[in-house]
């Protein structure tokens, strides 16, 4: 457990230093794409890895949370990190009123529900201004925001956030809240029977997910300079969420980090040249780490140590 | 008024295609209690065989028909035995899992095969129609119509009334006292999984005469179907020929008054409220987890 620490906390002042070694641009962006999804997985993981409920709906509060930015910046002038907490907040609010209905349905039914909620929301920011004939969110046109800042300023500021994430999934996996999330995993009935407020439990920590991806979204925003409906909405970064967590390890701390940290780059050599092809291999790798390895990379090198 | 009754019409003619598939949909999930996110892609390829046998051999879609079937009857039949049939007996979200996997690996590579062209099987009847007082009814729509719903139809008396539909209905009914009786689950399965992907390639056959068709096309059309099933009811065929007519009519009454765009929205929205207020479908004869 120490070991971990450590070794978290090593890499993340390493992670701090780095600009200081006066690196390329290129090597910035993808360091913050990186952080940028590290954190995305690990909010996802926070409901679906803890409590098994598969969320496929999770970019609809990334689109949220890219858009509440972004209209706050250009049409308040709210600057940008009070912008980004308002998000997530609206975000995080949003799915309370989400989460109370569909945290009832249980399985394919939650999946696909939070399926069509995102999809709801990406055709109603699409389609808003054009059936009523206003201009709020541009519809397929997108919002350009401001450029402001160098790369340096959004790498640290998704440095800090995904460790925010990281440090509170390290937290909540072994507390109280944690361990009821779990209870609801293994066996929801009997949770309930235990005495724990299942509901409760859930709609709270669906809430905290997209708070958390809420706010990833909104410096999403801020960092392309340009969001539409189709890119922040794109059901694909769902997909890149789901994977990510099964591939490194769902319903464990760090499983995420390494699923987003490795397919990130992977996907950096792969997916910005033959983007078919990469989302063909995404499935494959879907498809055998569902089948094969249901605990993911962590869960194959924590089996190695105890064949040791 | 006609504008009305416009719209009315052409949302039924689309409700029938919407039936077609979405029954096939609702088998498979009745038997296997598999929701199958490929399904969009299975009506894809259906488009795709005919729009293929169209273009390089000239032959008629409607006559390419039984191509659609077989091929996509067979595709379904292989992905279930090699794939799905290690899943069947995991949780639920394993399996969506797997038809997730299954969906982006199919639309990809058909992507890479055939790019992402928008295209269009255009006939010397593609623009025919005839009118019944002031409305217009287009010809491909009411033939594809009437062999939508006799399809549908065909489904559920096969259910009924045939030895091997009686097996599939035991099989999800009761899977072990089925196998006890002596029905072999797995190839029930596997043969339910073909029967519900053929129906699907025949109504992705039909589409391919009146829409245009493309890789992408699939997953909207999947959450059709898992709309339209949830509105009839999880399980119960007859209950997609209900949810299929009524989704269409919606949706054609949204475009006709709102925006197309917006139809979209509207079915997800009540994709979403359905699943709230009535998981057991507007006739409550669904199965509900």
């Amino acid at each position: 457990m120490r070991i971990k620490l450590l070794l978290g906390l090593a890499v993340f002042i390493a992670l701090l230093l780095f600009p200081l070694a006066g690196a390329e641009g290129y090597y910035y962006r993808t360091l913050s794409t990186i952080f940028l999804w590290v954190g995305l997985a690990s909010a996802w993981n926070l409901t679906s890895g803890f409590t098994g409920y598969i969320d496929f709906g999770a970019v609809g509060y990334f689109g949220v949370g890219n858009y509440a930015t972004a209209l706050l910046m250009t049409r308040a002038g709210i600057p940008f990190f009070p912008s980004i907490m308002i998000g997530g907040i609206l975000s995080g609010l949003l799915a309370l009123f989400i989460g109370r209905y569909t945290m009832k349905l249980r399985g394919a039914y939650f999946g696909i529900a939070t399926l069509a909620f995102a999809e709801a929301a990406k055709q109603i920011i699409l389609e808003f201004d054009r059936t009523f004939n206003v201009r709020f969110f541009e519809g397929s046109q997108g919002i350009t925001l401001p450029i402001a800042h160098d790369e340096t300023f959004f790498y640290y500021t998704f440095l800090i956030v995904a460790s925010l994430v990281v440090v509170l999934v390290f937290t909540l996996d072994r507390n109280k809240f944690g361990y009821a999330l779990k209870a609801i995993k293994e066996a929801e009935d009997s949770a309930e029977l235990a005495g724990i407020d299942t509901r409760r439990y859930k709609v709270s920590v669906y809430a905290l997910t997209a708070v958390l991806i809420g706010v990833l979204g909104g410096i999403n925003a801020y960092w392309l300079t340009y969001i539409s409906p189709l890119d922040v909405f794109n059901v694909i970064h769902t997909i890149n969420m789901i994977i990510m967590a099964l591939f490194g390890g769902s319903g464990t701390v760090f499983g995420p980090v390494i699923g987003a940290f490795v397919l990130t780059i992977a996907n950096e050599v792969i997916g910005s040249r033959l983007l078919y092809t990469w989302l063909l291999m995404l499935g494959m790798i879907l498809l055998v780490v569902v089948v094969f390895l249901p605990r993911g990379m962590i869960g194959l090198i924590s089996l190695k140590r105890l064949k040791r | 008024m006609v504008l009305t009754l416009q719209a009315l019409v052409t949302g039924l003619l689309m409700g029938g295609v919407y039936a077609a598939y979405s029954s096939g949909f609702s088998l498979i999930f009745g038997v296997m209690n598999i929701v199958n996110i490929f399904h969009g892609e299975l009506i894809m390829i259906g488009a795709f065989t005919t729009y293929w046998t169209f273009t390089l051999y000239h032959i008629d879609p409607f006559l390419a028909l039984p191509v659609s079937i077989v091929s996509v009857g067979v595709l379904g039949y292989v992905i279930q035995r090699v794939l799905i049939n290690r899943v069947v007996e995991a949780p639920p979200m394993i399996s969506y899992l797997c038809t997730f996997g299954v969906h982006l690996i199919l639309s990809n590579l058909c992507l890479l095969l055939w790019s992402a062209d928008f295209r269009t099987v255009t006939t010397s009847y593609s623009g025919a129609g005839f009118s019944a007082g002031p409305l217009t009814i287009p010809l491909a729509r009411l033939i594809t119509f009437l062999i939508a719903i006799a399809t549908t139809f065909g489904l559920y008396l096969f259910l009924e009334k045939a030895r091997y539909g009686k097996a599939i209905r035991a099989a999800s009914q009761d899977k072990e006292m089925a196998r006890l009786v002596g029905i072999d689950i797995k190839r029930v399965y596997a043969l339910t999984f073909a029967l519900g992907a053929a129906i699907t390639g025949l109504a992705g056959g039909l589409l391919s005469t009146y829409f245009v068709i493309y890789p992408q096309m699939g997953l909207p059309y999947t959450i059709i179907a898992f709309c339209v099933v949830v509105l009839g009811g999880m399980g119960y065929i007859p209950g997609a020929l209900i949810g299929g007519l009524l989704l269409g009519v919606i949706q054609s009454l949204t475009a006709t008054y709102l925006t197309s765009g917006l139809s979209v929205a509207i079915t997800f929205i009540l994709l979403f409220i359905i699943l709230i207020l009535k998981p057991q479908g507007i006739v409550g004869k669904g199965i509900v987890e």
